[in-house]
C-alpha cells in the first residue's frame, strides 16, 4: 500500500451544536433541499478543506464517502410513500447515495472521480481509495446520521513522488491518526 | 502495474439466465417485456425488462440468481478473495415486501453467506455507474498487486423504489428504448445480474486496460457534453490508447430524449472518425447498477463470432450525427464501453482483445 501524508483532518461526533451555521459560513449561504445526511458531509468536507488550507479539490483529486447507513432515512421515508403515490423527485434522489457525491464536488468546485461505498470499515474505504490515488490525492470522508451524526473527513496526498505541496507542505495543525482512523497502519501515514 | 484480465463472468438478465440462454433470447430479437404498474397521478404502466421464470419471495429469488450468476464466472474458484458488489438498490425489493430491513452491513453479509464467500466485501453504490466503479476499484487493486483475483457482482432486482423513482422523475418511456431514436421518449428499466472474475493470474479472451470515472455535480440527473468529453479522454488516456484505436464503443444510449443528445455530442467531439457504436438499451433495459456488469458481459458474448448481434430496429435520429452499427463489426481488438448515471456520474472502462 502506498504511503499517505494527511495534510487536513476534521472529525466532528457528534457536531456543534452551532454547526449548521458553521456549514452556511463554509458553503457561502444554507444548503438547501438536501438530506441531513448530505449536510453533515458537507460540512466535514468544507471544514477539512479548510483545515488542509485548499479553497478547491484539484481536478485530478478523487473523491471517496463511506457510510455504515447512509441514506437509510430517506429510503425508508420513500418505501412508506410509496403504499399510495410516487415519491416526490427530490425524495428518491435522497435515497441515491451519488447525490451526495454531485452535491460535494459542486459545492467544491470540482468535476472529477467520486465513489460512494456502503458499510464496510474507514480501513477498507481507504484501501479503495489509495489503490487508484493519483498525484492530487484524495479527499475520505466517512459520514452517519445517527446518534447525533458524525462527519470524519482526511486529505491524503501521496507521501512520495512529485506532489508538491504533499511533500514540501505538510500540515500539522492535525492530531495523530485515531479515532474512526486508528486502523489505517502505523508507519504508513504521516501527519 | 499488472496486467488485469476477464477471466470468465456469468449474467442473467431480461434474455434468459446464462449465457447459453441469453444468446438464444438475443438471436429471437423480438423481447418480451414485463409490465410494471405504479400508483398515483404520475403513475401507470411501464414496461419493464424482467428476468424471467422466476416469481414469490424476493431473498429465494435473489440467493438463486446469485449462486448461478457467479457460479458461471468461476466465483467459487475465488472465495477469498475480494468481492465487489455494486448496486443501486441493494435488497430494497426485499424491504418493501417486509422482508429486509434496510442496513448495508446486513446486505453485505447477506450477499455473503449465499455465496459462502470468506475474502472482504466491498459494496459499490454510485447509482448506475455501481458496476463500472466497482470494477475501476477492483482493477486498481488487482493492477497495483495487492490481490490477484476479484470478482465483481452486479444486482439490480426488482423494486418498486427505483422505477417509482424514475417515473417521479418523468424519465420513463412507456413504450420501448429507442437508443439514439428518432422518436425516444425515455428509459426502460430492467432487472439484471451480473458477475465479472478478474484476475492476474493468467491471460485470458479480454485484457481489462482501465477507465475514468468523471462526477458533474452541475447536472445531478443527467450527463453533461463537458463529462462525458473528460469522461473518453481520461478513459484512453488510462488505457494508454488514442481515440483512432477503439473498434468499438458500447455507448449508453438509453433512449433519454435530452442525455442520448447530450452523449452524442460528447462522442462527436472526442472521435473525429467515428468507431461503431452499439447499444444494448433495447436488449436488456437499463440496469441501473447492474448495468455496467451486465452490458459487459452481453457484449463480450455478442462478440464471440457465431452470437447475434443486438441491432437497433428502430429509426435513429439523423440530426445526432451519430448510428448504431447493424452488424457486428469485424476486427473488434479494443472496445470503450460507457455508462452514464444519475449523480452527474459518467464512467467508462476499455478493454482489449489478447
Amino acid at each position: 500500500m502506498k504511503p499517505l501524508r494527511i495534510t487536513g483532518r476534521f472529525d466532528a461526533m457528534p457536531p456543534p451544536a452551532d454547526w449548521r451555521e458553521q456549514l452556511a459560513m463554509l458553503a457561502g449561504g444554507k444548503p438547501r433541499r438536501i438530506s441531513l445526511w448530505t449536510e453533515l458531509g458537507l460540512y466535514g468536507a468544507l471544514s477539512c478543506m479548510a483545515q488542509a488550507g485548499e479553497a478547491c479539490l484539484p481536478p485530478g483529486a478523487a473523491l471517496w464517502l463511506g457510510s455504515r447507513r447512509g441514506t437509510h432515512v430517506a429510503t425508508v421515508s420513500v418505501i412508506a410513500q410509496l403504499r399510495d403515490e410516487l415519491p416526490m423527485p427530490l425524495s428518491f434522489l435522497q435515497t441515491q447515495p451519488s447525490q451526495s457525491l454531485a452535491i460535494l464536488g459542486a459545492q467544491l468546485g470540482w468535476v472529477g472521480s467520486a465513489c460512494f461505498v456502503a458499510g464496510g470499515s474507514p480501513a477498507a474505504l481507504l484501501q479503495l481509495a489509495t489503490a487508484r490515488m493519483g498525484e492530487a490525492g484524495v479527499l475520505l470522508g466517512w459520514v452517519d446520521d445517527m446518534d447525533g451524526g458524525s462527519s470524519h473527513w482526511l486529505r491524503l496526498y501521496p507521501e512520495a513522488g512529485d506532489g508538491g505541496r504533499a511533500a514540501s507542505e505538510p500540515n500539522a495543525a492535525h492530531p495523530m491518526v485515531d479515532g474512526i482512523w486508528s486502523d489505517l497502519g502505523a508507519g504508513r501515514v504521516k501527519c | 502495474m499488472k496486467p488485469v484480465y476477464l477471466a470468465d463472468f456469468g449474467l442473467a438478465c431480461s434474455l434468459g439466465r446464462g449465457k447459453p440462454e441469453v444468446l438464444a433470447g438475443l438471436r429471437q430479437r423480438s423481447q418480451p417485456v414485463a409490465t410494471r404498474h405504479l400508483p398515483g397521478m404520475m403513475g401507470g404502466d411501464f414496461p419493464y425488462h424482467a428476468i424471467p421464470g422466476s416469481a414469490g419471495d424476493w431473498n429465494e429469488r435473489a440467493r438463486e440468481l446469485v449462486r448461478r450468476v457467479s457460479e458461471e464466472a468461476g466465483g467459487g474458484l475465488i472465495r477469498n478473495s475480494p468481492l465487489f458488489i455494486a448496486t443501486s438498490s441493494f435488497d430494497i425489493g426485499a424491504a418493501e415486501r417486509g422482508e429486509a430491513d434496510i442496513a448495508y452491513d446486513l446486505f453485505a453479509a447477506k450477499v455473503a453467506d449465499w455465496l459462502a464467500w470468506t475474502g472482504p466485501v466491498h459494496v459499490i453504490s454510485t447509482a448506475c455507474t455501481s458496476s463500472l466503479n466497482a470494477l475501476l476499484a477492483a482493477h486498481a487493486l488487482l493492477a497495483s498487486g495487492e490481490v490477484e483475483d476479484a470478482l465483481v457482482l452486479g444486482i439490480e432486482l426488482d423494486n418498486r423504489l427505483t422505477l417509482a423513482g424514475f417515473a417521479a422523475l418523468q424519465l420513463l418511456s412507456t413504450t420501448t428504448s429507442q437508443p439514439f431514436g428518432l422518436h425516444r421518449d425515455g428509459l426502460v428499466l430492467g432487472e439484471a445480474v451480473a458477475a465479472l472474475r478478474l484476475t492476474t493470474g493468467a491471460a485470458s479472451r479480454w485484457r481489462l486496460l482501465g477507465g475514468a470515472h468523471v462526477v458533474d455535480g452541475t447536472q445531478p440527473t443527467g450527463a453533461t457534453p463537458s463529462a462525458v468529453v473528460a469522461m473518453h479522454r481520461q478513459a484512453l488516456a488510462a488505457a494508454g490508447l488514442g481515440a483512432g484505436e477503439i473498434d468499438l464503443i458500447k455507448v449508453q444510449a438509453a433512449g433519454s430524449p435530452v442525455n442520448d443528445g447530450v452523449e452524442a455530442q460528447g462522442l462527436r467531439e472526442v472521435y473525429a472518425d467515428m468507431p461503431p457504436l452499439v447499444s444494448l438499451k433495447a436488449s436488456v433495459g437499463h440496469a441501473m447498477g447492474a448495468s455496467g456488469a451486465v452490458e459487459l458481459a452481453l457484449l463480450a458474448c455478442c462478440l464471440d463470432a457465431d452470437a447475434a448481434w443486438p441491432a437497433c430496429r428502430d429509426a435513429l435520429d439523423e440530426a445526432l450525427g451519430v448510428t448504431l452499427a447493424t452488424v457486428r463489426p469485424e476486427g473488434v481488438r479494443r472496445v470503450m464501453a460507457t455508462i452514464l448515471g444519475f449523480g452527474g456520474s459518467h464512467a467508462s472502462v476499455v478493454l482489449e482483445r489478447t
